[in-house]
């Protein structure tokens, strides 16, 4: 029983279930419980906030201050400017197969997506909607993909794949000539010219 | 249509939000933004038109990915309010000291979370889409497990709200100990409020074993299929009742302090 499960069940995602859960007593606890005994302290506690949530008190008498509005902003505008240091690549948790069935379901051959992966390509001339579907595919939110697409070019080490062109950083190209020269089908180019529309 | 969620249940599947949810989202869609933000001005739950701060969360992410910052500073503006009523409930002036700050730093905390998810490897907001007053009830307690106050003081809540349920033999008999034998006071809607916010201030692990013994669990037990408390938390039973012990002791002298 060694079949590893398609991702790790976080704890939030349990929690988010439990609390879907059309009851949350005993049983519902024990068949959580037992089920991921990793997070079995998180699912202790919200079950209790369950049991209890307390009743939210309507209180409009009290005025939250403008200036505490003001302070939280300011946190989210330098927390938002500083993201963690490096920008994840999202290709990078994937391995040979898991990349090539990636091309797949994106429809398109295993040498335009790695001239994705390795920021072959402009970013800026990426149509939204490619990205959008990558990220989509990748698990990541079109966000953390744009930010990596937009990084310099480069060879991701680690990753090897045969490919018919000698791999070099070279200088960017645009979307349209990726999809012109990556051994795409007719079917395929018109798919991802569709895309920049 | 309205996005589905980022997180994949157990089967891989994208989470789903309730239906009233959706259905909420749905309707809101088809409005344009200045609508929309009318919709959400409401902050009261009485009113008729309340958004639920689920939608709002959504429209949040929404306005964030489509690049309309200023729907963006609006609808943030509104679910601060939002939260920040709720802490004047959960997090006092009469329950705690120095209150306003802790209230303050909370927000600025939810402020840097909704900045994670806008950059976002994580989808951190999506619990807050699907059961938004218990994410974020979460979310307060651990921040202040970080920087609350040592010592919590308890005040009477208001009475509305929480229907009935079944408090184990054991709380209430010890509940009716707290008072000096009055049981009635058991049925006291306020004294259930209190009891529950008395509860909710104890250390974390005493807090499981009086919520695990409310839910009927019990202790321990010779029959090794039965899911006991000890089994949960993995201690010994004597561990268990020791907590169990201690929070009596501190929910006696705080309810008595208060009676």
């Amino acid at each position: 029983m060694s079949t590893p499960k398609p991702f790790a069940v976080d704890e939030e995602s349990v929690l988010m279930a439990f609390s879907m859960e059309p009851s949350h007593g005993r049983e519902t606890l024990e068949r959580y419980i037992t089920e991921y005994p990793q997070h079995a302290t998180a699912l202790i506690d919200c079950s209790i906030d369950l049991l209890h949530e307390l009743p939210v008190a309507d209180v409009s008498a009290t005025e939250v201050p403008n200036s505490a509005v003001d302070k939280a902003w300011q946190r989210f505008e330098r927390a938002v400017q500083q993201p963690d240091a490096e920008v994840a690549n999202p290709f990078a948790k994937l391995n040979t197969s898991s990349f090539k069935s990636l091309a797949r379901s994106l429809d398109v051959s295993n040498l335009f997506l790695m001239r994705v992966r390795d920021r072959a390509i402009r970013a800026a001339t990426i149509p939204a909607r490619f990205v959008e579907k990558l990220a989509s595919e990748l698990g990541a939110t079109v966000q953390a993909v744009g930010a990596y697409l937009q990084g310099p070019p480069g060879m991701v080490s680690g990753q090897a794949f045969r490919s018919s062109v000698k791999p070099s950083v070279g200088e960017q190209i645009t979307f349209d000539q990726a999809v012109a020269t990556s051994q795409l089908t007719p079917e395929q180019q018109a798919t991802l010219k569709a895309l920049s529309d | 249509m309205p996005e589905p969620l980022k997180s994949k249940d157990k089967h891989g599947a994208p989470f789903t939000r309730p239906p009233e949810i959706e259905d909420c989202l749905a309707r809101l869609e088809s409005l344009n933004a200045a609508a929309r933000l009318q919709a959400f001005a409401s902050g009261s739950r009485k009113s008729s038109g309340y958004v639920p701060s689920e939608a709002l969360t959504y429209f949040l992410r929404l306005a964030h990915a489509t690049g309309a910052k200023d729907e963006f500073k609006q609808i943030f503006g509104l679910l601060m309010k939002r939260v920040g009523q709720s802490l004047f409930a959960t997090v006092s002036d009469g329950r705690m000291a120095e209150a306003q700050g802790i209230r303050e730093e909370i927000m600025g905390r939810f402020a840097e979370r909704i900045a994670k998810d806008c950059n976002g490897r994580f989808a951190m907001l999506d619990f807050f889409e699907v059961r938004f007053d218990l994410a974020f009830a979460r979310f307060r307690k651990s921040a202040l497990r970080q920087i609350g106050p040592s010592s919590v003081l308890t005040e009477p809540l208001s009475t509305d709200g929480e229907e009935g349920q079944d408090i184990s033999r054991e709380v209430e008999e010890a509940a009716a100990d707290f008072l000096g034998g009055d049981p009635q006071k058991i049925d006291d809607p306020a004294f259930r409020l209190e009891l529950d916010a008395a509860i909710d201030a104890l250390p974390d692990d005493q807090r499981r074993v009086v919520g695990l013994l409310r839910q009927g669990f019990q202790i321990d037990s010779k029959d090794p299929n039965i899911m006991t408390i000890a089994k949960m938390l993995q201690c010994d039973e004597r561990t268990v009742r020791n907590r169990r012990d201690r929070a009596y002791k501190t929910l006696k002298s705080v309810l008595q302090e208060d009676a």
